[in-house]
């Protein structure tokens, strides 16, 4: 990105006591992104994002807005808000009057808050009548939407969610995830969403960035990091990938057979070290008479059926394989049948293997 | 409780009666006392008379006595209240490297005996030259129950979400308008509670008082002494009017606190 990046943060590093939490990180986020920063447990993205609204401070490193520093200006006075992860919601106060609250302090009139607290009811599709509600009446679903929209009354450039959905169940969960991505479309907004679920960052996301030990493993679009992941880390933090060991030219003991188109989609120099990723709907069956341009000889181990899709693990050698595909093509075959596998050059991506913190 | 057979459950009704009775029948006989007509409680009692409680009402010398107890028991109350609520904030919201020895030390004047402290106090009162009175009284009660104050706001406390705080400094207010808007709200429940121990507690202190309030006598300090000698029926009638005034406040107390959980 050019030097017209929104939000700009520089060589931020985040220590608490001998602890590094964050390891001079560096990120551009244009306006109006959907940025959403993936990683485990304690790789530092809450750490981030707490440093972006100024709950905490920076160790070393700047972040600026709009070409101007932020990161001496404290949390009360940043245009930036944060929707947490307990959501915040003032317990002791009426839904109005936690819409409110940002209103109130800038010293609002009575009138005029009411009526941008009613409107954004109405932006996020709860009934007016919730205006004089109990925060402890409204469900999980309720409060997000609550929370949404005293952070929409605030008016900030920047909104960041800290994990707001994790406590939700599954089906209330893809409802506002969806929800959410048109929220961000509604209104224009820069959205910073923190989680540790890929699925979710790939629904909502213009960008994700994916986080491990203090440091960005891999920033790109969703469909880039889908098809591309630079690490074993990326691309296991996906879900359930086939990655295949792969140095110079040996497979590790893989039973597979290579055409020339093959060889050349994975040629790598001989002292190469590294992964061969092939996703499991991009491996197929094979019919006797059928040919591709990797092959491979199995026995079928298990079938899991996935919903709208079955997956299979298929024993090749010493190493399992998955394979995916739509439940309607569900195979005949019980467990230990031989099976053919194969995949089209075009379906591998390699992954160097990097010693990390160099990538 | 369905699966509680019935004898157990008739044994279990006997035994909190039992308890219940231990607890209040001395304070029933006190009652007795301070309606019989007679000068020394005899049972059974032959003639009843409200005497002895309307001279308690109305006697100049009980007034004092009253204003006394009062003064301490408030000023007490709001003293410990505030110490306590700073107090609660150090101790369960805020991490520190000597928490953990605050937290032990903050607790222990409730353990000391009192007796000892009011006398450690009064030795140390003379050793600054201060003259005893209600206000070294205060500072002897303020020993005891700031520290009772600190726990009963420190459990409120540490139910508290952080990010309630953290989120209103997120949206502009200032640190006095958190403590205004937010934390004080919310905290409230446990401050109530707080007061109410803080001014029962002082109200009915004995050894404290006796040893550090000098000329002024509180209300227990004088049924003290007036037991000791010149004992009239007016002491149990005072004394069981002290138990429903403080009866009365706690009622008070608890509607509030309902009141406030309702609100929450």
């Amino acid at each position: 990105m050019g030097a017209a990046a929104f939000v700009r943060l520089e060589n931020i590093t985040k220590r608490f006591g001998t602890f590094t939490a964050l390891d001079r990180i560096n990120l551009d986020i244009a306006e109006g992104e959907f940025l959403t920063i993936v990683g485990p447990s304690g790789s530092g993205k809450s750490t981030l994002i707490r440093l972006l609204v100024g709950i905490d401070d920076v160790t070393s490193g700047t972040i600026s807005l709009d070409g101007t520093r932020i990161d001496t200006v404290p949390a009360n006075r940043r245009p930036t808000c944060m929707v947490f992860q307990s959501l915040a919601l003032f317990p002791h106060m009426t839904v109005g009057q936690n819409i409110e609250f940002p209103l109130k302090l800038r010293k609002m009139a009575p009138d005029a808050r009411r009526a941008r607290a009613l409107e954004l009811l109405r932006l996020l599709r709860l009934p007016e009548s919730y205006y004089a509600k109990r925060i402890t009446q409204c469900s999980g679903g309720e409060r997000q939407r609550v929370a949404l929209a005293r952070a929409l009354a605030f008016d900030p450039r920047i909104i960041v969610f800290d994990e707001p959905l994790s406590a939700l169940d599954y089906r209330l969960r893809k409802t506002l995830e969806k929800e959410l991505k048109d929220l961000h479309a509604r209104t224009g907004k820069t959205f910073v969403y923190i989680t540790h679920s890929l699925e979710e960052a790939m629904v909502m996301s213009d960008r994700i960035a994916i986080m491990r030990a203090g440091r960005f493993e891999q920033i790109a679009t969703a469909e880039q990091i889908y098809s591309q992941p630079v690490s074993r880390f990326v691309a296991s933090f996906m879900g359930e990938v086939n990655l295949f060991d792969l140095n110079g030219s040996d497979w590790g003991g893989l039973p597979v057979k290579l055409s020339p188109q093959a060889q050349a989609a994975v040629a790598v120099p001989p002292d190469w070290r590294g992964a061969v990723m092939v996703r499991p709907e991009l491996v197929r069956f094979l019919a006797p008479d059928e040919t591709a341009d990797f092959t491979l000889n199995g026995r079928l181990h298990a079938e899991y059926a996935l919903g709208s899709r079955v997956q299979y693990t298929v024993q090749a050698g010493d190493t399992p394989v998955i394979v995916e595909r739509p439940f309607e093509q569900r195979l005949g075959s019980r467990s230990g049948d031989p099976v053919r596998l194969g995949w089209d050059a075009g379906a591998v991506h390699l992954i160097a293997e990097v010693a990390h913190g160099t990538a | 409780m369905t699966d509680v057979r019935r004898s157990t459950r008739i044994a279990l009704y006997g035994y909190g009666l039992l308890v219940l009775a231990v607890m209040y029948l001395p304070l029933v006989s006190v009652g007795f006392a301070a309606v019989s007509k007679a000068r020394y409680l005899t049972f059974p009692i032959r003639r009843y008379t409200s005497e002895w409680m309307g001279a308690a009402l109305t006697s100049p010398n009980v007034k004092d006595l009253v204003v006394t107890s009062l003064k301490v028991a408030v000023t007490v109350t709001v003293l410990s209240v505030i110490l306590g609520f700073f107090g609660a904030l150090a101790f369960a919201r805020f991490q520190w490297r000597y928490r953990g020895l605050f937290q032990k030390l903050i607790l222990l004047p409730i353990f000391f005996p009192q007796a000892v402290l009011g006398l450690a106090l009064l030795i140390w009162f003379n050793a600054l030259g201060v003259t005893p009175s209600w206000k070294t009284a205060v500072v002897a009660h303020l020993v005891w129950i700031a520290p009772i104050t600190t726990l009963i706001i420190a459990i409120r406390a540490y139910s508290f979400d952080p990010a309630l705080e953290e989120a209103a400094r997120d949206m502009g207010a200032s640190t006095t308008t958190v403590l205004r808007e937010v934390t004080l709200p919310l905290l409230m429940p446990g401050i109530v509670s707080a007061g109410l121990f803080a001014f029962l507690l002082s109200w009915g202190n004995f050894p404290l008082s006796l040893f550090t309030s000098g000329v002024d006598a509180t209300l227990p300090k004088w049924l003290y002494s007036r037991m000791v000698s010149g004992y009239t029926p007016q002491i149990p009638a005072l004394g069981i009017l002290s138990v429903i005034g403080s009866a009365a406040l706690l009622l008070v107390g608890l509607a509030l606190l309902r009141l406030l959980r309702r609100r929450n």
